[in-house]
């Protein structure tokens, strides 16, 4: 399979949401609603949710600015994983939970293996990896790789009425992106780029941003911390010992990143989750008989490559 | 629709005017943004900057309830600047009709000739044409109504033929080319502009790209929804809409069309159906008590004198033979006089009328059934009141709505309610099997995908149960008029189960020889065609026949036409004519014979729907004219619009109850006081403006113009979505939309609760301050506009809210269809 991305058309873009929903079925993600309250988590704007969260993995945006040929430039984006050609969550997560599909190049995850240290979201560039502290694992978009795997799109990409997602071979959709960028040029939006091409290793999100990249709430140049690669040096000297591992990273990035985190440690007999410093077990797991110990262990000692369903 | 949600790609220009498609029809963005793509222009004309309006190319703002001045205003632009489509209106339209001396506008007091200010209605005998020559329906043996005076027809006098006189011309001061344009002349740019609140610059934009699509090679659409229909002129804006099309010359055409954008999967479907009050189904008439008193009179007042309407009896007795079954026969009239008559003007019953009549004990028990009222109807404060005065209250929905519990609303004292309230639980689409038709006209077969959930059922069950136990009622006990219910054909049974299958047959229409519902025996006829007005044919539905005629397999939905699925499209525009079936006759474009000129060549090369060869018609979708008649190719003639007597097109329309042309009235509650084109002001017909329960504000009193609307994320009263966690959270409260203007000058910010009031109700929203609203310009003075989304109230388990924003919507209607206008009203907000 060659290498996939999702275009993202914002100027065809009906802002109906539909991808958000789309998403939360198809990942079978909770919505948080309030019993008989009065939206509490309204955000006065049609934004809602108002960003990413431990259950939600793709929000659309709605920012507003005077100007423009009609008055109001009402910019619509895609808050989500922009799947990173050097992605930096796959390479800090020290258990294996993130990785790249190789297939595809789409960065996936497999919550089984997460530990809940939350390097990913301090090292990624978008802001967009989540803790879902009720599960004790981060949540974030995993390309539905297993949809993709059976040759369908992204749930996401396959709801989209108005046209603005698509799913492809990435080359063609850097090229359609440049493609439709121009024309919009040409139709009198200045400002409009094609974003994502090169950005980061080249994400596998490709983006037509109408009003520029700001505007639709885009970094116009993501850098990765440089942490990030300092953490590699760590990695082999820990080698396959989890526990270890998460400590003296823990301890690196916090230093590097200017971050102070929670400190985890795995017990890889039990496969709990503890807080270093309180003992206290965040995350129950599930290798309670000898054989998940193993298979757990086995699991994570060195990075196969490959989907959760292999 | 005249046209279909794939033939939006083929517009070179769109008009969204009263509609945010985008929004809350999100399939139509597809076909929608395949003509942008191709270059197409896009204007969206509405009172806020919606999410339409972002994918457009122009966005032109619009004070609410003020279409008919800027429609007006372009028919006017149009004509001065020349851009008609000459041989299009000449021809296809009644411009060169004269009028009646008599006719006559007066803009001193706003009123057409004919008005009566006693009754507030008018007589539209002075909007009728001269007539030039008479001639008569030929019914001797041979003669092309032959059928008319055949054994089994009922006896009626085919109604006269009159030639209206024309002045080809277009220069007699009577014909109606040259009183539409002294009409108009009125509504220049200063003045639309004055009355609408938009700016001169985007309003001659809007206008000078519209136009545009005049030019004969090019079409237009107009895409409009309840933001043009729910005012007290609503039915006047869609008339509005057809001129401004006619001029141009895009009806008829790929890529043309006035479109209604349905606001439910099925309401076209109900819609023809015989939804409104006054309509049978199929768009017949119901009898009453004055021109369709027997069955003589229906036949007498309905048939049309020429074009297709002539064959009205034949659907009318086909009608009454699906009705009655073996009961109806000619002797006794085929049981017409067993169909209720409903009240002079037809409308009485309409649902505003309906809660005074719940107040005035007229009306003791209600089936309320697939609908929301306590919700969804104008001043919902009153509806529950009204309510209160029921004996009884049938609920048929999914969920436990705000109608099913009225009387738990926050200002309600359940103690002291009688109303016995039964909550029937229904299925949900997908938990049944049926037919549903979209806004595109298309009949497509649903299967049923999973069983309804605990003890509902699907509606037609419900139905039949009830039925049954009426009509055992009735042979028990016989009662006031037995006959209806006793001779009434019920015989929808597969294995003794009610199925939606033989109605299928129903509605296509049968040869009644030769078909035995019992047997699952049924002679379909192929097309309306093959109706009679003999008694030999039964047809409940005469415009979807053909939808189901595989005789083959009565039984099988897959292999009849609403069941196709071919993607062939020799046209090359997107017509798909074989997947499923659009009624009627599979017609995708309606009028199509106007896509092409009056000798047959199409306007458009790209865009070829028929095109006369020189010996036959080449068509690439059903001909909606006369092709041929008994095999012979009829030549290219004039008749456009076979569906009206005159087949030409009305400019100007003597059917309205409100006048004639479309003329612009402010809404009930205005925030102006000035109506610079006319004396009347607002609506002289409006209709329960004298209901004390609409408790008119003044825009003393109340100086802020509002408006309702949906967003995509719920679904009307938000019984099924506000069911759904995924969309309240992507919209999780009701809301009012206002603009930093406003919002500072009452001193409100950012996630304040907002009052909005009036004298019919007050609400407590959420707001969304935003720049997408902007205070305008009205007659000089500046005028603020709010808008209110209206999905929630206390019913539900989601996201429930104490206050409901239709308590505030009067409960006023157009007098045409007594719509009620939502769209257009005043209120007063303060931080809550």
């Amino acid at each position: 399979m060659a290498e996939k991305a999702i275009l993202f058309d914002t100027s065809q873009c009906s802002g109906c949401k539909g991808c958000q929903a789309a998403c939360k079925c198809w990942n079978d993600l909770p919505s948080p609603t309030a019993l008989n309250a009065d939206a509490p988590s309204f955000t006065g704007t049609y934004q809602n949710p108002p960003d990413l969260s431990g259950v939600t993995r793709l929000v659309m945006t709605f920012s507003e600015e005077q100007g423009g040929p009609k008055g109001i430039k009402w910019a619509f984006g895609r808050r989500s994983c922009q799947h990173c050609g050097d992605a930096p969550c796959a390479t800090i997560c020290p258990a294996g939970a993130i990785f790249v599909d190789e297939a595809t190049g789409l960065v996936t995850t497999d919550a089984a293996r997460c530990i809940g240290c939350r390097f990913c979201a301090s090292a990624c560039p978008f802001d967009v990896p989540r803790y879902a502290g009720d599960r004790g694992v981060i949540n974030k978009c995993t390309g539905c790789v297993d949809r993709v795997a059976n040759g369908l799109a992204p749930a996401c990409v396959t709801t989209c009425q108005p046209g603005a997602l698509s799913f492809g071979d990435r080359d063609e959709m850097v090229a359609r992106a440049e493609e439709r960028a121009a024309v919009l040029r040409e139709r009198g939006y200045a400002d409009a780029v094609a974003y994502g091409a090169d950005e980061v290793g080249g994400l596998h999100v490709i983006q037509v941003l109408k009003y520029g990249a700001a505007a639709h709430g885009q970094r116009p140049d993501p850098a990765v911390n440089p942490a990030v690669q300092l953490t590699q040096v760590m990695k082999p000297v820990t080698g396959a010992v989890t526990g270890l591992t998460v400590a003296g990273l823990a301890a690196m990035f916090a230093l590097g990143a200017g971050y102070k985190r929670d400190r985890r440690a795995y017990n890889p007999a039990t496969g709990d989750t503890l807080d270093v410093d309180t003992r206290e077990v965040i995350k129950h797991g599930d290798g309670q008989d000898t054989e998940s110990v193993k298979e757990h262990i086995l699991e994570n000692l060195p990075r196969r490559k490959g989907g959760d369903h292999e | 629709m005249t046209s279909h949600w794939c033939d939006f790609q083929n517009a070179d220009v769109i008009l969204h005017c009263g509609s945010n498609s985008a929004e809350n029809h999100p399939v139509s963005a597809k076909w929608l943004n395949r003509a942008h793509e191709r270059g197409a222009k896009w204007i969206v004309v509405d009172p806020r900057y919606t999410r339409t309006a972002e994918l457009a190319d122009i966005y032109c703002p619009i004070r609410s309830g003020t279409d008919i001045a800027f429609y007006g205003g372009l028919c006017n632009y149009i004509i001065e600047h020349d851009l008609w489509q000459h041989d299009y209106v000449l021809n296809y339209t009644n411009a060169s009709y004269l009028l009646d001396p008599d006719y006559g506008f007066d803009p001193a007091t706003g009123l057409y000739s004919g008005f009566d200010a006693d009754s507030a209605t008018y007589s539209n005998r002075s909007w009728h044409y001269q007539v030039e020559s008479e001639s008569h329906w030929d019914t001797a043996p041979g003669g092309a109504y032959a059928w008319a005076a055949a054994p089994g027809v009922p006896a009626f006098t085919p109604p006269t033929v009159e030639h209206p006189k024309r002045d080809m011309t277009l220069a007699d001061p009577l014909c109606v080319w040259q009183q539409f344009k002294k009409h108009y002349s009125r509504y220049d740019l200063d003045t639309v502009c004055a009355i609408c609140g938009m700016d001169k610059e985007t309003l001659e934009l809007v206008y000078a790209t519209y136009a545009a699509s005049g030019a004969p090679d090019k079409s237009g659409t107009i895409l409009y929804a309840l933001g043009q229909t729910q005012h007290t002129y609503g039915a006047q804006n869609t008339r509005a809409m057809c001129i401004v099309q006619l001029l141009l010359g895009n009806i008829g055409m790929a890529g043309g069309g006035v479109n209604a954008l349905r606001g439910e999967p099925n309401v076209q479907g109900a819609t023809d159906m015989g939804m409104m009050v006054n309509e049978h189904p199929a768009y017949l008439k119901w009898p009453n008590t004055t021109d369709r008193k027997s069955l003589r009179d229906w036949m007498e007042s309905q048939t049309y004198a020429d074009g297709y309407y002539t064959n009205k009896p034949k659907f009318l007795v086909s009608s009454l033979k699906e009705w009655w079954g073996e009961h109806a026969t000619a002797d006794n009239d085929y049981g017409y006089d067993w169909w209720p008559k409903v009240h002079a003007g037809g409308l009485a019953d309409t649902i505003i009328p309906s809660f005074e009549m719940m107040e005035q004990g007229k009306i003791r028990g209600y089936f309320n059934w697939g609908m929301n009222p306590a919700n969804s109807a104008p001043n919902t404060a009153n509806v529950r009141q009204c309510m209160s005065n029921l004996d009884w209250l049938v609920v048929v929905d999914q969920v436990a709505t705000e109608s099913a519990t009225f009387w738990k609303a926050p200002d309600m004292d359940p103690a002291s309610i009688d109303t016995t309230v039964f909550l029937l639980p229904c299925a949900l689409i997908f938990e049944k099997p049926g037919l549903i038709l979209n806004s595109g006209r298309w009949i497509q077969y649903r299967h049923q995908a999973v069983e309804p959930w605990d003890e509902a059922k699907p509606d037609y069950e419900i139905c039949d149960l009830l039925w049954r136990e009426i009509r055992a009622l009735y042979e028990a006990e016989g009662g006031a008029n037995p006959a209806p219910v006793l001779n009434a054909k019920w015989d929808y049974y597969v294995d003794g189960k009610i199925d939606p299958r033989p109605v299928a047959w129903a509605l296509n229409g049968y040869r009644v020889d030769g078909t035995d519902f019992a047997r699952a025996e049924v002679d379909l006829c192929s097309g309306y065609g093959e109706l009679a007005a003999d008694g030999s044919t039964a047809c409940a539905m005469w415009i979807y026949t053909g939808f189901w005629a595989n005789s083959e397999a009565p039984l099988d939905p897959e292999k009849q036409a609403c069941c196709r699925r071919g993607h062939e499209d020799p046209s090359g525009l997107g017509l798909y004519s074989n997947w499923s079936f659009s009624w009627p006759s599979n017609r995708r474009i309606l009028y199509n014979r106007a896509s092409a000129d009056p000798a047959g060549r199409p306007w458009s090369a790209d865009k070829v729907l028929v095109e006369w060869t020189g010996e036959a018609w080449k068509t690439f979708d059903q001909p909606d004219f006369v092709a041929a008649q008994g095999g012979v190719p009829v030549p290219p003639n004039d008749n456009a619009f076979f569906m009206l007597w005159e087949q030409n097109a009305r400019l100007e329309s003597y059917a309205m109850e409100d006048g004639p042309l479309p003329e612009h009235y402010e809404p009930f509650e205005s925030p102006t006081d000035v109506n610079p084109l006319n004396g009347a002001f607002s609506s002289p017909c409006i209709r329960f403006a004298d209901y004390p329960s609409t408790k008119r504000g003044t825009n003393e009193e109340y100086p802020i113009a509002a408006t309702t609307y949906s967003v995509v994320e719920h679904w009307q009263t938000g019984g099924q979505t506000r069911m759904c966690p995924a969309l309240i959270e992507a919209m999780p409260t009701q809301f009012i939309e206002l603009s930093p203007e406003l919002a500072a000058e009452k001193g409100i910010k950012a996630g304040d609760k907002v009052r909005v009031w009036n004298n019919r109700g007050s609400a407590v929203v959420d707001c969304v301050i935003t720049h997408r609203f902007k205070p305008m310009t009205v007659n000089g003075k500046l005028t603020h506009l709010v808008g209110m989304t209206h999905h929630f109230g206390w019913a539900g388990v989601y996201a429930t809210s104490e206050s409901m924003v239709n308590d505030l919507t009067p409960n006023v209607g157009d007098p045409n269809t007594q719509v009620p206008e939502y769209k257009a009203f005043l209120v007063d907000i303060e931080k809550a």
